[in-house]
């Protein structure tokens, strides 16, 4: 038999002192989609950048047609036929999709475009597809679902034999969806082998030839789809001993704290009822698209809740009219992005705790930097946030550390309700169970507390309810004890589209 | 601190004190600034004298009021072309309202008002609707202008009451009242830039908007209010100026901008925001402007001064750049 078109063998690479790969094996034969699945954090994302020479392995060895090669740096992967379309989509907005195309290798004549000549080469590779788009078009005048084909169609044009699709479902309606399924199905009997990561077991099973399991960094099993299951390849994903906090520590909640009510938009019955009360930590999972970020965002007054739903505070019914009106009444907002969104890098450590409260730490307008000091000293205790210095930049800090430091900045203005995205965003073991449990303090301190994560045993280890939500409706609300990581993943999925254990 | 630390803390003591140096703006253009002073008095018998100190201090204090809030602005990531103009506008409006019968406070306080409402409508086109600060105000920066030049019909307004000369010509021990203005108004905005619980949110907004949004600060409302102090600060500086001259000059402060924006930089102001202190652009300020000093008392010619100007700002930012890269 001719060697895999792609064989990976012992891939190890370390960031710091995290691993985020351990011997991982994986291989791509022509004409095949090898799906990669695996929770956030399990190394789907490393072994793309380490594919796509992004970054480089640690250990291991690369094949392509049984050569061994190096790929260490992105250009290196595209003249060995591998192409990346990344969920982050990297076209240029303005330009045409022919532009797009053939970005740096528009066919010239005395350095001048040769405009029809580009269309008719940019037909030439979309329409064996079935793909029909005006390619003289601005990229950004199309929908989303028709950005990601050009997407696909400009990796095609480097004559791609290896296609990395990275959640290329995750922004599509499902007739796009389909037609891309159409293509990766015509791709294949060109024999372009593909390497598809996806969080929906569906599409999976739908599309894949073979499907590989990765957890935290090693490979967990790799079978043909025909004989595995989505349970067993669920099982494989999760399967592991968690220790929870909620059962131990859970103590009988306070009055509803936020509650979001109605049935929501236009004709279709969407169901979307949440209440989170004082002293409980409610988790919500939901893949991408499930548009739980959403549903935190109108929360915290950042956009308007969806058609037909209306925010509750304390039981009253309230407009938010901004994150400022939210912060008022007690609510606050931690961002999962903590560089873009959440912390002031540049600045100190002092600096980025009190900003929520620049008011309390002045009188007449002055800032007393001794008690603020001395505030963010106390704070860098608690949450055990090491730091160089209290006037260290807040970007010398790790990004535990930055993580700590977030949520503590947020809680400086000393909320009643916190909304928390990704908590515990790429950082190691030991800053998440710190994190984990200071939420659980906060809940014992009769806060009431709504946790977003993708990351499925963190909601199961702090949450004592845990709320699923698909495609912009809640699908189940229950105990974390009666939840299986299986039962949400499946309620998340909408695999048998069962409503399970709704709360009374 | 941890042990790990502190044990590597000496072998690192040398160059963090070289570090902290660089890094540390003011102290970097005090050394400069002196070695400047230094230098000139060896190389020119003029220049260490009460009356250049006094030529010196009383033509840059226009520049150093408009620096100040151009540093304000830098800090919280904006930016205004448009205050040559308005001080060239409020200079003359305060003389056509002087000279249209209007009492010497009304005067000025119609021009001050006046800087306000163009500040305030760079800082609404800018946060509200979203254009971009260097497009706002070059747009206000020609329209004040050619405002000040219908106004006068390109000429300078002369003949003004002697009693609004005070300002321009008074002394207040020893130091002309223009210097102790412009002093004052560094040392008030320098500490209120430091220790001021509404001029802190500059910096933390200029560092990371959508951070200082989320962190619950009234973004827009701040910048605003930046860009209503920049056309304000402008305004008296042109008010001033006006007192000096005796005159309305339409064509004042051409290309001042330029001149504070450079000040600005070199004293450690970033375009991209979020650093920069009131007393480094003064600092700036002074640098420039003893460089100019130094050039002419040398004879060296007006263009040539542009020509080392221009130079000094991309070198003193070039610098920076460096040492920052050096650290990461």
């Amino acid at each position: 038999m001719a060697a895999p078109l792609l064989d990976l063998s012992g891939i190890t690479k370390w960031y710091g002192t995290t691993r985020a790969l351990g011997d991982v094996d994986f291989d791509l034969r022509q004409g095949e989609v090898h799906a990669l699945v695996g929770e956030n954090g399990a190394g789907k994302s490393t072994l793309l950048a380490i594919l796509s020479g992004v970054v480089a392995p640690d250990k291991g060895t690369i094949n392509i047609d049984g050569r061994a090669v190096t790929i260490d740096d992105p250009s290196r992967a595209q003249a060995l036929g591998i192409s990346t379309v990344f969920q982050e989509l990297s076209l240029a907005g303005a330009l045409t999709v022919a532009e797009n195309v053939f970005v740096g290798r528009a066919p010239t004549a005395c350095g001048v475009i040769r405009w029809s000549e580009l269309r008719r080469r940019t037909q030439q590779i979309l329409s064996p597809f079935g793909i029909e788009i005006d390619v003289g078009r601005p990229v950004d005048r199309l929908p989303a679902g028709t950005r990601q084909l050009v997407e696909i169609a400009k990796a095609l044009s480097l004559d791609a034999r290896i296609l990395l699709l990275d959640e290329p479902t995750s922004a599509l309606t499902s007739d796009e969806v389909a037609a891309l399924f159409d293509i990766i199905t015509r791709l294949k009997t060109r024999g372009i082998g593909i390497v598809y990561v996806s969080h929906h077991m569906a599409e999976v099973f739908r599309i894949a030839d073979r499907v590989t399991v990765l957890r935290d960094g090693r490979r967990m099993t790799t079978r043909a789809v025909t004989e595995t299951s989505i349970d067993d390849v669920v099982r494989a994903m999760v399967g592991r001993n968690l220790e929870i906090f909620a059962a131990e520590t859970a103590l009988v909640p306070g009055p509803v704290a936020l509650a979001v009510r109605g049935n929501g938009a236009k004709g279709k019955s969407r169901h979307l009822e949440l209440e989170i009360r004082f002293g409980e930590v409610v988790g919500l999972a939901g893949l991408m698209g499930s548009r739980r970020s959403e549903l935190a965002r109108s929360l915290v007054g950042l956009r308007q809740p969806s058609g037909g739903t209306a925010i509750e505070i304390k039981g009253r019914p309230t407009r938010l009219r901004g994150l400022r009106d939210a912060m008022a009444r007690g609510i606050a907002y931690v961002p999962d992005d903590r560089k873009a969104e959440g912390l002031f890098l540049s600045m100190s450590v002092t600096d980025n705790f009190v900003v929520t409260a620049l008011r309390r730490f002045a009188r007449l307008g002055w800032i007393e930097r001794a008690a603020a000091t001395a505030a963010a000293g106390r704070a860098v205790e608690r949450f055990r946030i090491r730091v160089p210095s209290l006037a260290a930049a807040a970007g010398k800090l790790s990004g535990g550390n930055q993580q700590k430091l977030m949520l503590s900045k947020w809680l400086a203005s000393d909320p009643a309700i916190v909304v928390i995205d990704e908590p515990t965003k790429g950082v190691d073991v030991e800053a998440k169970r710190e994190i984990h449990k200071e939420i659980r303090r906060l809940a014992a301190a009769g806060k009431a507390i709504l946790l977003i994560s993708s990351d499925l045993p963190e909601l199961f280890t702090i949450s004592d309810r845990i709320v699923v939500m698909r495609e912009g409706q809640i699908v189940g609300d229950l105990p974390t004890r009666l939840a299986t990581e299986e039962s949400v993943m499946a309620l998340a999925s909408g695999i048998g589209h069962k409503r399970e254990g709704e709360a009374a | 601190m941890s042990v790990d630390e502190v044990g590597r803390w000496p072998s690192r003591v040398g160059s963090r004190v070289l570090r902290r140096f660089v890094e540390t703006r003011e102290l970097t253009l005090l050394v400069l600034i002196v070695a400047i002073i230094v230098g000139m008095s060896l190389a020119s018998p003029v220049f260490l004298s009460l009356a250049n100190f006094r030529a010196i201090a009383i033509g840059m204090a226009p520049t150093v009021i408009i620096a100040v809030g151009m540093t304000v602005l830098l800090v919280s990531g904006g930016f205004d072309l448009s205050v040559g103009s308005v001080l060239a506008l409020a200079s003359t409006v305060t003389a056509l309202l002087l000279l249209s019968g209007a009492s010497i406070p009304l005067a000025i306080l119609g021009a001050l008002a006046l800087g306000v409402i163009i500040g305030l409508a760079n800082g609404i086109v800018v946060t509200r609707i979203g254009v971009n600060p260097l497009v706002a105000t070059l747009g206000s920066m020609s329209i004040a202008r050619g405002i000040a030049l219908v106004l006068t019909e390109g000429f300078s307004l002369i003949n003004l009451p002697p009693a609004f000369g005070w300002a321009g010509r008074a002394e207040i021990l020893g130091l002309p009242f223009l210097l102790w203005v412009a002093l004052a108004l560094v040392v008030v905005f320098d500490l209120a830039m430091r220790h001021g619980s509404f001029f802190r949110q500059l910096y933390y907004i200029g560092s990371n908007e959508k951070a200082a949004r989320l962190s619950g600060l009234a973004v827009d409302r701040v910048r605003t209010l930046a860009y209503m102090l920049s056309g304000l600060l402008a305004a008296l500086a042109g008010v001033l100026l006006a007192s000096r001259l005796m005159s309305g000059t339409p064509t004042a402060g051409n290309a001042l901008e330029l001149q504070v924006l450079a000040a600005a930089v070199i004293g450690g102001a970033s375009l991209r925001g979020g650093e920069g202190t009131v007393l480094g652009a003064f600092l700036g300020v002074v640098f420039v402007a003893l460089i100019n000093n130094a050039m002419t008392m040398l004879a060296v010619s007006i263009y040539w001064q542009m020509i080392v100007t221009g130079a000094v700002l991309v070198v003193a930012v070039a610098l920076d750049m460096l040492v920052r890269r050096g650290d990461e």
